[in-house]
């Protein structure tokens, strides 16, 4: 990747004596989609606003192309945000509003009107122009807030949870038309959300936030694949997280004790050492079922509780003997030839390279 | 539904109704009618007579003095509007955007101590701070200014309103501000807006309706205050409710105040009803 168009520097943000945002360390790159996503008052809103410079740092530094942007005034930057609320102007209509941000720049009247119907007419809503915001529906108004930011031709446009008040067949639409802008504009996203499927749809790399601290920076897949602790691990979800002590280490693999048995794990990255605690977990769709004891070390003998049906895509919900809850993801036609029932018993097994060891913090 | 239900629910709900449409009947509407049809009457030696002339309406609709004094109330009841509304707007921003909540709470309280005294009383007290040996003079004199003639003047008028109204059109203007959607304050800034130029581009577009019925509401207040004129101003210039006291008074020409009575209702009329359609008129494209 590109240089970094953005820097946070050990950045923490109190407010009184909350600490909204501990020791921030991270970078975005130029031309990078970044979701940040956290649980509700993990910080994530508050580190947007600090880029936005609708809140100042307490403490560290935010630098943008180099600059420390700490005490810029946020009309003196150009990092347009797009507000969960929208946060359109009720008394101008569609097109004044895009033009605003233009106006304050001291665009020329023509100049201003050319830009804001090429981003209209890109947007697809040129023909309501004219028309108030309380006259537009969500994904009009939606797309209003987008070319009333982008008309602007930032360098990094900031997203605060934008698609939460759409219905969801919406939501699916307006993520396909941010990523598609994205990649044309070739711009800095920067898109806070709480919700996982809209983070691991669009972005190149995700940064989960907790209590004010970052959790794990990557890709969507390391995150789902690879989580860096048991926050992350447990907030991705769909995953069975299994904690013990270590039993032996044997080269790179090694042997954890849990209540649920002695298992396998895979020891790369993490150094593991024996007697002490360790925990791991395997995403929910590596888990295999089968109805006769499978061969290998990795497996349980557990009894099903529930189902849930998502289309195509069904999670089983298992308990074993001790009871410890495993959940398995599976294509509904494939578990279809189980013939399974709640308080059936059945073999749960996975591959030793499947297991992922989480830090321990 | 039943016909039947359909009489009893009305039945109940006219019963509710009947008072506040007598009360407005007896008191207001009543009233009204009967000054119209006074403003015909003629007045014989001192005293009252029904007819339908329409000698009074021509005698002050032609009298230069009449119209003075109609333009100079208008005039100055404008210009106490503009003032209170000035004056009321850096109080109300502060309470609105720089004041925690629990501190606007008491400031809006004692915004409204004013009111437990009368008016009057009020008034009074502004003799002791303005006249020629006044606080206000007395202040000056130790720098070697003055002393100003300030009771008895037009200046002293608009301190009367002043006291009448601003308090109200404070508090008017704190709320319809403190309601303002922060974020379209934040976004405006996001987009490149500096602090001063919001107030223009957003906080007043966004309490526009109730910025113009806090100035209505001073506007009839001051518009229709006998005091501040008859106390403060001296009614050299006569404002038109002192007008309706000179009329009654001198030669009980009551049908004539009445004339000037309902000249003042109309304006009144005309301004408030404009005012408010201004206010919650909505900008081209909305539905």
């Amino acid at each position: 990747m590109s240089k970094p168009l953005v820097i946070f520097d050990k950045v923490q943000k109190h407010f009184g004596s909350f600490v909204a945002v501990k020791g921030l360390d991270f970078e975005i790159h130029q031309g990078e989609f970044l979701a940040i996503m956290g649980p509700s008052g993990c910080g994530k809103t508050t580190t947007l606003r600090m880029l936005a410079g609708l809140e100042a740092p307490s403490v560290g530094e935010i630098r943008l192309n180099g600059r420390v942007m700490n005490d810029v005034a946020p009309h003196e930057r150009d990092t347009p945000l797009v507000w969960q609320s929208l946060a359109l102007f009720p008394f101008l209509t569609a097109r004044e509003n895009v033009e605003f941000g233009l106006k304050m720049r001291g665009v020329s009247k023509a100049e201003r009107k050319q830009r804001a119907i090429k981003w209209l007419d890109k947007m697809g809503i040129l023909e309501f122009e004219n028309r108030h915001i309380s006259t537009l529906s969500g994904g009009q108004r939606q797309r209003v807030a987008l070319a009333r930011s982008l008309v602007m031709e930032p360098q990094i446009l900031l997203l605060d949870e934008p698609l939460s008040a759409l219905d969801a067949h919406l939501v699916i639409r307006m993520q396909a038309v941010l990523t598609d802008l994205q990649r044309e504009l070739g711009i800095t996203f920067v898109y806070v959300t709480h919700s996982q499927s809209e983070a691991f749809a669009m972005a190149d790399r995700v940064i989960i936030m907790g209590k004010g601290e970052i959790g794990q920076i990557g890709t969507p897949k390391e995150i789902y694949r690879a989580p860096a602790n048991r926050f992350v691990a447990e907030f991705v979800g769909r995953n069975n997280i299994l904690a013990g002590k270590v039993k032996s280490i044997d080269g790179r693999s090694a042997q954890i004790t849990t209540p649920s048995g002695i298992f396998t794990v895979p020891t790369n990255e993490v150094q593991l050492l024996e007697g002490h605690k360790a925990s791991f977990v395997i995403s929910a769709d590596l888990m295999h079922i089968a109805t006769e004891e499978p061969s290998g070390t990795n497996k349980a003998f557990c009894k099903l509780i529930s189902e849930e049906f998502v289309g195509s895509m069904v999670t089983l919900f298992l308990e074993d003997a001790q009871g410890h809850e495993f959940k398995v993801q599976m294509q509904e036609r494939e578990l279809s030839k189980f013939d399974l029932h709640s308080g059936d018993e059945i073999w749960l097994s996975w591959d030793v390279q499947s297991a992922h060891v989480l830090n321990e913090s | 539904m039943s016909e039947k239900y359909e009489i009893r629910l009305n039945i109940y709900a006219l019963t509710w109704r009947l008072p506040i449409i007598f009360w407005q009947l007896i008191f207001f509407v009543g009233p009204v009618l009967f000054m119209v049809a006074m403003s015909f009457f003629l007045v014989k030696n001192y005293r009252m007579n029904e007819a339908f002339e329409f000698v009074n309406w021509s005698r002050m609709m032609t009298r230069g003095f009449f119209w003075d004094s109609y333009w100079y109330t208008l005039g100055i009841a404008t210009l106490s509007t503009f003032c209170a509304m000035c004056v009321a707007f850096p109080a109300a921003f502060a309470l609105a955007f720089r004041t925690a909540e629990s501190t606007r709470r008491w400031a809006i309280f004692l915004l409204i101590i004013p009111f437990f005294t009368s008016y009057l009383v009020r008034t009074f007290s502004w003799f002791v701070i303005l006249s020629e040996n006044g606080v206000v003079n007395a202040v000056l004199g130790y720098v070697g200014l003055g002393p100003f003639k300030m009771l008895n003047t037009d200046f002293g008028t608009l301190v009367g309103y002043m006291t009448l109204t601003l308090p109200l059109v404070v508090i008017l203007q704190t709320v319809t501000m403190a309601n303002i959607d922060k974020s379209l304050i934040e976004a405006a800034r996001n987009l490149g807006c500096s602090p001063l130029r919001t107030i223009w581009q957003v906080i007043i577009p966004l309490s526009k309706t109730g910025l113009i019925i806090a100035a209505i509401f001073c506007f009839i207040l001051s518009f229709g205050d006998f005091v501040a004129p008859f106390y403060l101003g001296g009614s050299q210039e006569p404002t038109l409710p002192i007008l309706i006291l000179d009329t009654t008074k001198s030669g009980q020409q009551w049908p004539r105040a009445a004339v000037v009575a309902i000249m003042m209702m109309v304006t009144l009329f005309v301004i408030a009803f404009t005012g408010i359609a201004l206010a919650y008129r909505k900008g081209k494209g909305s539905k």
